[in-house]
């Protein structure tokens, strides 16, 4: 626990939050008659990176606040956060990810694509965002990452159904109970790869538990996964979707920042903070919160800039920081209510 | 033509167009013990008909069998979609355990339509199957099978030629080599001669087998004509009349049926070398020499430091 304290507030050159906290949301006047109740809302945002948290929310009234829970609840239990991307579930999902392993899940970072239309060349972008999700799976806290490598940006020219027999194989073989993924409802999404993604997930998780779907995998001595958590992220910019829980991550803000800065060859977080840093230097400046070394200065950027918007999201709730997600959880025992109300109302003949 | 050294082809005689024919003949004792063959086909009838006695001869030689069967069959039987699929299904399972197969796999696409489904999807599927299965042999389509007119054929040749390839990589479907199943090299392929006109390369005597093909054969009744036998026997009896040849009870009607009627071609097959039945095949082996070229050079060439 202590390690997620290296960059306390006062630790990197007395950082507060970021400018944006400060900036007036954008909304203005709105044009919206009284007769109307809006269905969408927009909140204060920082400005300083696309990547963030939506334009929009929308909220459903029974909204829950998942806060820390003490001991480890969740052990015994499997998660897998699937991404298109290697920086999706780094910027969209990191800190719920991180929480949950630590509260006892066993975490896998499952990604679809090959991240090719990032990198110096396809060659070095392929390369680098192969190292890059190791490493973010560990700053996560998962237990490994797999990738598919489909082409980036071409995830439309695949099968969907090929894609979801693969994570029903694996689902099955790491026996998850939860998932992560970019919400396949979105609202808004210009990157096919996420659409896919989103689709393949969800059809994925009912059927890993059907008898009927794929038997050759029981042959091969797998058993049904039974998927009854889903955790839907939003993309940014734009994209919202459905919110029904918002999870407080202030305890395990760094092991997102640290779940970014790993995301080197994609994404708004990386290097960004010594580029930043050295390119002051070359004009003769330099910004005391990207303190005196390389990993810091990294960790430093994506705290302040890039994490600012996750504080301004927690700020509408009470928490320091959060993410916001479409919540799926386990049906209710339907027979069961029915058996129940039987012997509760069952009368002698 | 690469007969690979095996000592149980006795000879190569010249083809039809073909180049040369190996013949295959029966071999003493088990000389494939520990070896699998996967034979995948499409339709329930079609591995006895095409390779029943192959089959027959490669289990009783040592191999184990796993028979995977692609479509749901719902065209064939007479009966409604449902109902079809469900008697293919049953039947299906007592063709394999007619043969002896050890296992078997349904894959229940939809009969007629599989050039509408995902080519990477089954292909997948059966590279699982293959590394599952460990198998050393295949036995299917010819993925480029001159005159094929079926869809489903076409597109399970294809299939299985594929996933051959892909299940010896170590880079493809690495879920599978993290569930435990390692890659796996297929090295030899029987690739069924279903029309004429098809390249074949081997002739293999199944003169010591037909009647393990029949039964194989007698259980595909919802297509195949497994079931012809006994129909025309009960359909003779309500006009008052018999025919010996198809004895007293149903069984015997339909192996005799199929003896009579449904085996001509491989008699045929046969004849020209003296086999009372034979099956032809496009045999592929790609089995690694013993010594490569490279080995063979160093032997050669080198020299003491
Ligand atoms: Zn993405």
């Amino acid at each position: 626990m202590e390690r997620r304290k290296f960059l306390g507030r006062s630790a990197a050159g007395g950082m507060a939050v970021g400018l944006g906290a400060a900036l007036k949301p954008s909304r203005g006047a709105s044009g919206l008659p009284g007769k109307f109740t809006p269905a969408a809302h927009a909140i204060p945002h920082s400005k300083y990176s696309p990547f963030t948290t939506p334009d929009y929310y929308t909220f459903a009234d029974d909204l829950v606040i998942e806060r820390n829970v003490p001991g480890k609840p969740h052990q015994g239990k499997v998660l897998a956060a699937v991404q298109a991307h290697s920086d999706d579930i780094p910027l969209f999902a990191a800190g719920t990810v991180a929480k949950l392993i630590d509260e006892g899940y066993t975490g896998y970072l499952i990604r679809l694509s090959n991240d090719e239309a990032a990198g110096r060349t396809l060659g070095y972008g392929v390369v680098q965002n192969e190292a890059d999700i190791q490493e973010a799976a560990r700053a996560m806290g998962c237990k490994r990452a797999y990738s598919f490598y489909y082409r980036n940006h071409r995830m439309d020219d695949n099968a969907v159904i090929e894609i979801r027999a693969r994570l029903i194989f694996l689902f099955r073989l790491l026996q998850v109970n939860t998932i992560f993924a970019m919400d396949p409802y979105d609202h808004y999404d210009e990157n096919p790869d996420h659409i896919v993604a989103g689709k393949a997930v969800e059809g994925a998780c009912w059927m890993a538990g059907g008898g009927k779907d794929y038997p050759e995998h029981y042959k091969a001595g797998l058993k049904p996964a039974h998927i009854r958590e889903k955790y839907y992220h939003a993309r940014s910019p734009q994209g919202h979707n459905l919110v029904n829980r918002v999870v407080d991550i202030s305890s395990y803000i760094d092991h997102k920042v640290r779940t970014n800065v790993a995301n080197k060859g994609k994404g708004p977080a990386g290097t960004a903070g010594v580029r930043l840093r050295r390119q002051l230097a070359r004009q003769g400046k330099k910004l005391a919160l990207l303190g005196e070394d390389d990993e810091t200065a990294n960790l430093a950027y994506v705290k302040f800039f890039l994490m600012d918007d996750f504080h301004l999201l927690g700020q509408q709730f009470g928490l320091e920081y959060a993410e916001a997600f479409r919540y799926i959880g386990p049906e209710p025992s339907y027979a069961g209510n029915i058996m129940k109300y039987a012997s509760e109302h069952a009368v002698p003949l | 033509m690469n007969s690979g050294g095996v000592p149980y082809l006795n000879q190569a005689v010249a083809g039809t167009g073909n180049a040369e024919i190996v013949l295959e003949t029966d071999h003493p004792g088990q000389p494939h013990q520990g070896k699998v063959f996967v034979a995948i086909h499409a339709h329930l009838h079609e591995l006895p008909y095409y390779a029943g006695g192959l089959c027959a001869k490669l289990i009783r030689e040592g191999y184990t069998g796993y028979l995977v069967r692609t479509t749901n069959d719902e065209k064939y039987g007479g009966h409604t979609i449902a109902q079809n699929i469900l008697s293919n299904e049953q039947e299906h399972l007592k063709m394999a355990a007619a043969m002896g197969f050890k296992d078997v796999a349904d894959l229940y696409y939809r009969a007629h339509r599989m050039n509408e489904i995902s080519p990477t999807e089954i292909r997948g599927r059966l590279t699982l199957l293959l590394r599952m299965f460990k198998a050393d042999t295949v036995i299917s389509f010819h993925p480029w099978g001159y005159g094929e007119e079926d869809t489903d054929r076409q597109v399970t040749g294809r299939a299985v030629d594929d996933a051959c390839v892909l299940a010896a990589s170590e880079s493809d479907f690495q879920e599978h080599l993290e569930a435990g199943f390692r890659p796996q090299s297929v090295t030899e392929r029987y690739y069924f001669h279903t029309r004429s006109g098809q390249p074949f390369n081997r002739l293999v005597d199944i003169g010591s087998y037909v009647e393990a093909k029949i039964d194989a054969m007698v259980e595909c009744r919802s297509q195949g004509g497994g079931a012809l036998g006994s129909e025309l026997r009960a359909r003779l009896a309500r006009q008052g009349k018999r025919l010996p040849l198809l004895g007293n009870d149903d069984r015997t009607a339909n192996r005799e049926y199929v003896r009579q009627f449904l085996l001509d071609d491989f008699r045929d097959y046969g004849r020209p070398h003296k086999f009372s039945y034979a099956e032809r095949f496009y045999y592929v082996d790609r089995r690694p020499p013993a010594k490569t070229k490279v080995d063979e050079y160093v032997e050669k060439n080198a020299v003491g430091i």
